[in-house]
């Protein structure tokens, strides 16, 4: 009877512990999965923002042509932007890019007939919301790399993620600099 | 403290809503098998499979095409890409911040300040928003409105709520019927010389079911429905980081509405503040007082 009871405790222990250990498994995996969504979702922005560009410069070109250092200004910060290869090389090629819009917008403030053109306001709200929703993917990044990085770090995800090879802690966003610092302008 | 990820949220409200569902669940079967028992116990084991199978028949048809009936109720047009552009744009934004796909979004024509989410799951979800919120709200008060609609749809509120309006209407017509049944049988007591106490104890039990049937059932719907409005709040504040947004449109909300929105009662709870008021709101009301949400969102 004893031996019987001590039997099924085993299999019992036996079972939870695969149970933890398949739950963990999954878990870092499809936190894994949902960091490279993210950054995916992330990119895609950055995509569009670049490809609203020389709509965007023409638009500008027909009210205030003779601007040509702040457009070719655009148009540089965009090819490098499409010829980025790599996480943080498109990360950094879009905040310069986003410096670049910024200064084209503030020029904008200069041409009145330009900023009233439908066009143009139709523009600035898509890059504007481009902006808001880069920052929102950004946020869901970090925040699932939070997720991965405490299950691959906290007791018992350490010992799994260990066995499975992945110790290595995701990197977080930061904000760049040059996004917290105010917008200078000159002109 | 360690920050409990979205994701363990989503699975703990999963588990409780089940647990809660679970009484519905109880006296809709218990009402079906007073029905039984009453009239026709010999039939008893058909009459409730039936009737299980009828109500899960019902809860696919509300689950596939529950949103479009409620949409056209509603008399929500699709949001205009070129008019509405900033409203899109906060939708597709923060359901980025949550890690949904953007549900499509829906306007509808109404003075008072409100939003509401249906559908079923993330992948088919739809988000409305009034004309009054577009007038009356800043961004950052309608970034706390569409965060408070899109967690609602990431948390999967929208199907549990639908599932439950289902549940709901179920025993709503089952104890109608059985009230009903005992008004055209009153008069025959043929009844009685069968089964003897047995049956008025079972005519008794029906009578006490039919009667409070609806009635907690309706009371189980407002708990579910209140606490995820809490939760909503709460999640809506983690996406926007910026508790003050939606703590001011609930004070705009408090000082503009009138509670006097055109909507029926049965889709009352899928809307982001109370369309409608009345005096039993304390206990029956979907949504907690629009003060205690303030209050709460501003102590975060």
């Amino acid at each position: 009877m004893l031996e019987w009871i001590l039997l099924a405790l085993i299999v019992l222990v036996v079972v939870i512990l695969v149970a933890i250990f398949f739950g963990y498994y999954n878990r870092i995996i499809s936190s894994s999965n949902r960091i490279d969504n993210a950054w995916s979702q992330i990119d895609v922005q950055l995509k569009k923002r670049a490809d609203l560009v020389p709509n965007l410069v023409e638009t500008v070109k027909g009210y205030a042509a003779h601007e040509k250092k702040a457009i070719e200004m655009v148009t540089t910060a965009r090819e490098r932007m499409v010829g980025a290869a790599g996480v943080k090389e498109r990360m950094q090629a879009g905040t310069g890019l986003a410096a670049a819009l910024k200064t084209i917008f503030a020029l904008a403030e200069n041409y009145p007939a330009l900023r009233a053109s439908e066009n143009f306001k139709l523009l600035q709200e898509q890059l504007d919301g481009i902006e808001s929703k880069i920052a929102y993917a950004r946020q869901f990044y970090n925040d699932s790399s939070l997720a991965y990085n405490n299950a691959i770090k906290t007791v018992p995800g350490r010992w799994i993620a260990g066995r499975m090879g992945r110790t290595q802690e995701r990197p977080y966003f930061e904000i760049p600099k040059a996004e917290r610092a105010p917008v200078k302008v000159s002109f | 403290m360690q920050k409990t990820s979205f994701y363990d949220q989503i699975g703990k409200n999963k588990r409780n809503s089940v647990l809660l569902m679970l009484p519905i669940a109880a006296l809709v079967v218990a009402l079906l098998y007073v029905i039984g028992y009453i009239f026709a116990p010999d039939l008893l084991i058909f009459i409730v499979m039936f009737g299980i199978i009828w109500m899960t028949l019902q809860a696919i048809v509300s689950y596939k095409y529950g949103d479009r009936a409620v949409l056209s109720v509603m008399k929500a047009k699709p949001a205009d890409p070129v008019k509405h552009a900033y409203l899109i744009n906060t939708v597709e934004g923060l359901s980025l911040a949550a890690g949904i796909p953007a549900p499509k979004t829906y306007v509808i024509e109404s003075e008072e300040i409100n939003a509401f989410a249906v559908g079923n799951d993330p992948q088919h979800a739809s988000i409305g928003v009034t004309t009054g919120a577009l007038e009356n709200l800043n961004r950052a008060e309608l970034e706390g409105v569409v965060g408070h609609e899109i967690s609602h749809v990431r948390n999967y509120d929208i199907r549990l709520m639908t599932m439950i309006a289902v549940f709901v209407g179920f025993a709503a017509i089952l104890s109608y019927l059985l009230l009903r049944s005992f008004w055209f049988s009153r008069g025959s007591s043929e009844r009685e010389g069968r089964g003897g106490g047995l049956a008025i104890l079972a005519i008794l039990i029906g009578l006490i079911l039919a009667v409070f049937a609806p009635i907690a059932t309706r009371l189980v719907q407002a708990m579910i429905s209140r606490r995820r409005e809490y939760l909503a709040d709460a999640s809506s504040v983690e996406l926007t980081r910026y508790p003050e947004g939606l703590a001011s449109a609930l004070e705009k909300i408090k000082n503009t509405n009138t509670g006097k929105m055109n909507v029926s009662e049965s889709i009352s709870h899928l809307f982001f503040s109370d369309p409608k008021k009345s005096p039993l709101d304390n206990l029956f009301a979907t949504h907690p007082p629009i003060e205690k949400r303030i209050e709460v969102l501003r102590a975060m």
